[in-house]
């Protein structure tokens, strides 16, 4: 960025590299790339993530829609799709279906939740990684060590965010619109960029809270804790918002409801989107103000330097892992038992919603003959828990390679600890971790539709919950996988696998899929207990495919050299 | 015969086409406190981490107290410590638990032993990591390295960050451990650090051993430092046998000669000597000596971890 100042351009920020050249040549002119270093620097890695969402978003879009027109082919299909979602019961998890007779609206009803919430877990990670991240580093140093302030670079990389959304809007936009061109869709370029636009603006609050929470707190984890705290508070209030009509004014208190609000394919709003900018560029100007006023790796929350010291864990490496995972997997068990909770209190109201619809009815009841509707409504509805024990074993494993590639691991592997013990101990915890996460899961679950609905009992609950483990157990392995063979990619291959699983249990929900494809999913070898009785022949097959992953992965761990990032 | 502490044969790690260590043949006795120097990316980290099993080699062995550090490493393990250059610790625990925690993993610990050392380093151990200075993190890990009173300290750069003050409580340590009949290998880039406190001297370039030796057996063999001012002319010295690196300022000459000092002296005796300095190099210049000129060292990439 170029000031003037007394007639004359002046150097703002400078890359510690572009200081160099100007040493030997003291002549040569700042060029616009230099002066604009912080920002290139946060940019360029922003728009990679920011492009690849985009491709998720415009495919998401893509398989949404067209599997809308191939599975509900005549009018009479698709009137009868909406009289079944508009009756309710979903809409505290999705939203509320409005104008599901029409691509468009499916579309929206489809998609829109999903992809705001994954929107909204870019943003913050993005952010926390991208401020945080980098000054955690001592890269953010390096930065503000050329001719630039604390604020200054913290408004470029606020512009280098800004950047990667604006790949994330682009690249959704153009699959979306040309999504929206084809004949079966038939969907107005102005309404899939507003469509677009809606999704983007999820990504866009949340990189404004991860951006302020980069500044209240005193590390990235705990930074991201923040603000995933933050998206869990505005999912509930969301949910509780779309849960009954006499509480839709809490939709107004959610960042995710005002998204909602804006009802983009069917009756855009696009006033909410007045908010959703102010509250963005508030929260971004005030971590650049932040930024500004507190000191490099100091945090605007007090932070205590020192403590009393609790050594009663530090005794191993299992008890090391489980005093460094134990906050963050503290969050993680409270986000889960939330969720559960939510979904358990929910059931009356969904329940009863779907017995208004026979059709729906109908098609669910095949699910299990014999199974009560709220059940069923369970058993569907554990999908989302299973994601989340599942991204919570990947949070496990990819903590477990941050401490080879930091260089911490080697502390611990010259002295007489095997690299095997090591990594099974690793293994085991997060194991053990998921299988509880699980249990507590179906149980609270259960508390939460008031002791026991229709039939439900504690201890199928508490099946239903435990059958969410296996999935992430085989996760567990491949990570162990990874780890032993493609120590670099691991955290690419885990969400590799689960965003696979999921995009197929999405596409092969609509029966547009083979058993072959549908088999390579994590997700599809657990069944929607305790709609239907746990297959735990399968989950036995899931643990013993992972056993063998994990075994492979140790040993190839074992005999490889240990990797830096 | 007695078992080297350790011992590397035709050791050699390759990373793609490039050869990051050639061939290392190395012996540090008990009891010996050896200097490992080379310029960044010489292999000398490269070497230890081989040494240590973290990685292992392409080809050859490396061996501590007899036992293969690629296979054996847990035993190899419980007879040394390690101390890296850069510290890199777990900022949510204090000095004070990393220190437990280094302790209990290694399984021996001196806990009076520990406690003088937090003394004589100046730390204070409530701290957070996160809040500690770069010299405060490294004080840490020297500290958890010291406090096990290994029978094999290996010191990659252990001194970096610290202040002078800190640094002759470290070499006080050093010594104290070599009266111990501990043995320790040191690489270093400070050489005043290693000609104060190490028996030998390896020198590394370009992942090769290029030289080793005490410090008086390199000294003997390299080329004599001398100065000479003259009344008159100064006469060329350049075509004497065994001269180089001639150096003339005014009527002062200064030279390096190796070998045979004889026609020199000739040459001098008949050319009206006013003052005459000789000495032998300073461990300063045997190591510029191996790396003043085409050190090779580019496109070696670093072995930093």
């Amino acid at each position: 960025m170029l000031t003037e100042a007394s007639g004359e351009h002046l150097l703002e920020v400078q890359s510690v590299p572009a200081l160099a050249n100007r040493a030997v040549e003291p002549t040569a002119p700042p060029g616009r790339f230099q002066t604009l270093a912080v920002a290139h620097a946060t940019a360029r890695k922003a728009v990679r993530s920011g492009v690849i969402l985009g491709l998720v978003v415009g495919l998401y879009v893509l398989v949404q829609a067209f599997s809308y027109t191939s599975t509900y082919k005549t009018s009479a299909e698709r009137a009868k799709l909406a009289s079944t979602l508009t009756s309710g019961g979903l809409s505290p998890l999705v939203g509320p279906a409005r104008q599901v007779q029409t691509v468009a609206g499916y579309t929206a009803w489809k998609c829109l939740m999903a992809l705001t919430i994954i929107g909204a877990i870019w943003g913050l990670l993005t952010a926390t990684k991208l401020l945080r991240g980098e000054e955690d580093s001592g890269r953010w140093e390096l930065m503000l060590a050329g001719l630039t302030t604390r604020r200054r670079a913290a408004l470029q990389a606020v512009l280098g965010l800004g950047a990667g959304w604006g790949a994330l809007l682009a690249v959704a936009s153009a699959i979306t619109v040309a999504v929206g061109r084809a004949s079966a869709i038939s969907i107005s370029a102005p309404s899939m960029l507003f469509f677009s636009l809606s999704v983007a603006s999820s990504a866009a609050m949340f990189l404004g809270i991860g951006a302020l929470t980069s500044q209240l707190a005193a590390s990235r984890r705990q930074a991201a804790a923040l603000a995933a705290a933050a998206l869990g508070v505005s999912f509930a209030l969301r949910m509780a918002g779309d849960s009954s009509p006499a509480l839709g004014w809490l939709r107004w208190a959610s960042p995710l409801g005002w998204v909602e609000e804006l009802r983009p394919l069917t009756s855009p709003q696009p006033l909410a989107l007045g908010l959703i900018a102010a509250f963005s560029l508030s929260l971004l100007a005030g971590s650049v103000y932040l930024a500004g006023v507190r000191d490099l790796a100091a945090s605007v929350l007090p932070a205590k330097p020192g403590s009393r010291p609790r050594t009663a864990l530090l005794s191993g490496p299992v008890g090391l892992a489980m005093r460094l995972t134990r906050a963050t997997t503290l969050a993680w068990l409270v986000g889960i038992a939330t969720m559960a909770w939510l979904l358990g209190s929910e059931t009356k109201v969904a329940v009863k919603a779907l017995q208004d619809s026979s059709s729906v009815q109908k098609a669910l009841s095949r699910l299990s003959g014999t199974s009560g509707q709220a059940k069923v409504y369970l058993g569907l509805s554990f999908v989302i828990v299973a994601l989340l024990i599942s991204l919570l074993a990947i949070g496990h494993l990819t903590a477990a390679r941050k401490e080879e590639s930091s260089g911490r691991l080697d502390h611990l592997l010259v002295a007489p600890i095997s690299r095997s013990v090591w990594l099974a101990s690793r293994l085991l915890l997060a194991c053990a971790v998921v299988t509880m996460a699980g249990v507590m899961a179906g149980v609270v679950a259960w508390l939460g539709t008031g002791h026991g609905h229709d039939g439900i009992g504690l201890s199928s609950m508490a099946d239903g919950g435990l059958n969410t483990a296996p999935p992430a157990i085989c996760l567990i392995g491949f990570g162990a996988l990874a780890i032993g063979f493609v120590p670099r990619w691991t955290s690419l291959v885990l969400y590799g696998v689960l965003a696979w699983s999921f995009l197929v249990e999405l596409v092969g929900g609509l029966g547009l899929t083979s058993h072959w494809l549908l088999d390579t999913s994590v997700l599809h070898h657990m069944r929607a207990a305790p709609a239907l009785a746990p297959n735990w022949t399968s989950g036995v097959a899931m643990i013993a495919v992972a056993l063998t992953a994990g075994a492979l992965g140790i040993a190839a761990f074992g005999r490889r050299d240990l990797a830096g990032d | 015969m007695t078992t080297a502490a350790i011992r590397t044969s035709g050791l050699t790690k390759r990373y793609g086409h490039v050869e990051v260590l050639k061939d290392l043949d190395l012996e540090v006795t008990e009891g010996e406190v050896l200097g490992y120097l080379g310029p960044n990316g010489a292999g000398k980290t490269t070497t230890i981490r081989l040494m240590l099993g973290l990685i292992g080699p392409t080809r050859g062995r490396a061996e501590i107290f007899g036992l293969d550090s690629h296979r054996q490493t847990v035993d190899a393990h419980r007879r040394l410590t390690y101390v890296p250059g850069e510290a890199s610790l777990w900022p949510s625990l204090t000095g004070f638990e990393t220190l437990h925690l280094l302790g209990r993993v290694r399984g021996e610990v001196d806990l009076p032993y520990r406690d003088e050392l937090i003394g004589r380093f100046d730390l204070d151990p409530s701290k957070k990591v996160r809040a500690y200075s770069k010299g405060n993190r490294q004080k840490v890990v020297l500290i958890a390295g010291l406090m096990a009173r290994p029978d094999l300290l290996i010191l990659d750069e252990p001194t970096s960050g610290l202040d002078p003050l800190m640094e002759q409580a470290f070499r006080h340590c050093i010594h104290e451990a070599k009266e111990r009949g501990q043995t320790v290998f040191l690489s270093s880039h400070i050489l005043s650090e290693v000609e104060a406190l190490c028996d030998r001297v390896g020198i590394l370039r370009a992942g090769e051993l290029v030289d080793i030796g005490t410090l008086a057996d390199l000294r003997h063999l390299s080329a004599l430092t001398v100065e000479a001012t003259f009344d008159g002319s100064v006469p060329d010295l350049t075509r004497i046998p065994g001269v180089s690196a001639v150096e003339v300022e005014g009527r002062v000459v200064r030279c390096q000669v190796a070998g045979d000092v004889e026609p020199l002296l000739k040459v001098l005796a008949f050319s009206g000597v006013h003052e005459l300095l000789s000495r032998e190099p300073s461990l300063e210049e045997l190591f510029l000596s191996h790396y003043g000129a085409g050190s090779g060292d580019e496109g070696v990439p670093s072995d930093a971890h």
